[in-house]
């Protein structure tokens, strides 16, 4: 008999339980009528990070609104999407995405994505099919930090420009304007960072970091990159590297090495003991933004404004010079 | 809080989940081998790596049929070793699982380091991205319906689990409280006891994608120990376990959602939520059962309940 009542009563709790979920069922908004953007007169953009968020924002103006999933400080290498992002994902019009396997956990979901119909865009798409420009690490996979390299990430703006223009072709003229001023901007951008770092003494052109996030910007610009975690996953061996690292960083003099924004930075102090123990003293250099932006808001929270920041940065650490308010005057590194 | 049919998605998912895994549940539960269920999905690792490089894909029904063979050799091992060696069987468990865990491990690292067969899936799951695997599309009404594969998966686990369940009820429970018993009455005990394994290899492996290899413990274990406070009829334990294990699903997405948004957060996970959901149910449970309860204890200072109640209803 009290089992009976027991059972009567989960009855009840699942006759209102299931009342409950028909009632909050039917203030579900369906997905799939992304293409009713003209009535509201912007398109809906998701980015996956900030810098491209950026380049949407830049080409978009008034027409995109564009949120971006990863925020600031945040690893995308490790980023694990939420229910919230796939909801942002299926509502918007367009997806932009970097590619080369930096959004290590979305990848499934933005091919399932794609899959739908909706515009998903790698910009890193038009720099894929040059296979002398990506770089490829030790295990052979691909290195997908482009925008440390600006002429890269103007590639990038292409990729965003042509598929703004597919989108929406009415506004074809306006993005293709704003698209080139963000090129032009970028050009300066790439013409200071080259003759800042052309101001280092060439002995001293070694960027030492907590990760291989680099290696595009030592390429264009003409430094020796050397990562911490980069060079090897195994932590035994992570010792004899870090050993080699502070040899190397005795016997050439390097002044200054850097942490990062997104990644601990336990290995960067080991280096920095290590070189101290052998009698040369090593400052950390600054703190730079490697794979996300500052604040938003921010100078630092802009594309350009990071890449402003982390060439000011290291130019001023390793011995070069760089006015302290970076290339437009915007920084504050006195 | 608003709702969209991934929410609507998620449930489904996280319903089937839970009821697929609270059945075996509850027999893992009354023969004391709870935790085969924690070892079958931890030593289905090597099942998914040889069902990989066998077929080079990462979504196919050969993974899920490595996976479950792995499975059911943990169970066969266990038995083994613990029958045939001075070992009892939690050792043996131990020592089964984590040798194929390890397995898997070397397995990955060797042939299939490009894989990326994610930790942090495994632990936790990532149902939140099930709805996006649309298995097949329908219109009703106007109004298009995009079935993920997770929920066909587990419907269909749990039609499975169903069936073996009615089809072999007496000689399932007869063979969980005594197998003596169960042989002297001509029921293959050995073989219920495999059959059994076989369903939560299966169950495990299919709730693995959407609740990770932690979370699907709680799902085969909790729902069943609730269900066992509240009843001595296996029947109706059955029937207990799986309403608990709905209704977890439903308030664990539900608070998933909705309660970090109260302090002005994004939501949460919902696996995880649903484990926690599950935890407070079974401490409410355990306080105020009317039968083992706390405070019933605490009051009249006896348990009812036996095992030998619930084989003779």
């Amino acid at each position: 008999m009290k089992c009976f009542r027991l059972q009567y009563t989960f009855v009840k709790v699942v006759a209102l339980a299931a009342i409950l979920f028909a009632n909050s069922s039917c203030k579900q908004e369906t997905t799939g009528e992304y293409h009713e953007f003209h009535t509201q007169g912007h398109v809906e953009v998701v980015a996956t990070v900030g810098m491209i968020a950026d380049i949407v924002r830049e080409v978009g103006g008034a027409h995109a609104n564009v949120s971006a999933l990863i925020g600031e400080g945040v690893d995308p290498h490790l980023y694990k999407p939420t229910r919230d992002d796939v909801i942002k994902l299926q509502r918007a019009d367009m997806v932009f995405y970097n590619g080369l396997f930096l959004e290590g956990k979305m990848g499934d979901i933005l091919v399932q994505l794609a899959r739908t119909g909706k515009p998903v865009y790698a910009v890193t798409e038009a720099i894929l099919g040059d296979a002398e420009y990506v770089l490829v690490n030790d295990s052979e996979h691909f290195d997908p930090h482009v925008w440390m390299d600006v002429r890269g990430w103007i590639k990038a703006t292409e990729v965003v420009v042509d598929a703004l223009v597919t989108f929406d072709a009415m506004h074809r003229e306006l993005f293709e304007a704003q698209g080139a001023a963000y090129i032009e901007k970028l050009k300066t951008l790439d013409e200071y960072t080259k003759t800042v770092m052309k101001t280092i003494p060439e002995y001293q052109r070694i960027l030492v970091t907590a990760h291989d996030a680099f290696n595009y910007m030592g390429r264009a610009y003409g430094l020796e990159v050397l990562g911490i975690q980069g060079i090897s996953t195994e932590s035994e061996a992570g010792v004899k590297d870090i050993e080699n690292l502070v040899d190397l960083m005795v016997e050439r003099q390097i002044p200054a090495v850097f942490v990062e924004t997104s990644v601990a930075d336990k290995n960067v102090k080991a280096l920095i003991e290590g070189a101290s123990a052998k009698g040369h003293d090593v400052i950390i250099g600054g703190e730079l933004f490697s794979d996300a932006m500052g604040p938003s808001g921010s100078y630092e929270g802009t594309y350009i404004g990071m890449i402003d920041h982390n060439v000011s940065v290291i130019a001023r650490a390793l011995g070069g010079e760089a006015p302290a308010g970076g290339f437009q005057g915007r920084l504050n590194l006195e | 809080m608003s709702w969209y049919t991934i929410d609507t998605w998620i449930v489904i998912v996280g319903v089937l989940c839970a009821i697929s895994c609270a059945l075996p549940g509850c027999y893992l539960l009354l023969r004391q081998m709870s935790m085969m269920g924690d070892a079958i999905s931890h030593a289905v690792l090597p099942g998914l790596a040889i069902a990989f490089m066998v077929t080079g894909s990462r979504s196919s029904i050969g993974m899920f049929i490595g996976a479950a063979v792995v499975g059911v050799l943990t169970a066969v091992f266990t038995q083994w070793i613990s029958s045939w060696g001075k070992v009892d069987r939690g050792a043996s468990m131990g020592i089964v699982f984590t040798t194929l865990f390890a397995l898997g491990l070397l397995l990955i690292v060797q042939a299939a380091d490009h894989v990326d067969l994610d930790p942090g899936c495994v632990l936790y799951g990532a149902i939140e991205m099930t709805p996006l695997d649309v298995f097949t599309s329908f219109t009703v009404a106007g109004v298009a319906i995009d079935i993920p594969r997770a929920a066909i998966v587990l419907l269909g686990v749990l039609l499975l689990n169903l069936i073996i369940i009615l089809a072999f009820f007496k000689e399932l429970k007869i063979a969980a409280f005594d197998p003596e018993l169960a042989t002297s009455l001509g029921i293959n005990a050995q073989w219920m006891h495999y059959l059994l394994m076989t369903l939560v290899a299966i169950t495990t492996v299919a709730a693995f994608e959407a609740v990770g290899s932690i979370i699907v413990i709680a799902m085969l274990i909790v729902p069943a120990a609730i269900a066992y406070l509240l009843t001595d009829r296996l029947w109706v334990m059955l029937v207990i376990s799986a309403v608990f294990a709905a209704l977890s699903a439903v308030l664990g997405h539900v608070s998933a959602i909705g309660l970090p948004h109260l302090f002005g957060m994004e939501s949460t996970t919902t696996s995880g939520m649903m484990a926690v959901v599950l935890g407070v149910f079974f401490i409410i449970v355990w306080l105020v059962s009317p039968r083992q309860g706390l405070l019933r204890r605490q009051i009249f200072g006896k348990t009812v309940a036996s095992k030998e109640d619930l084989m003779h209803e």
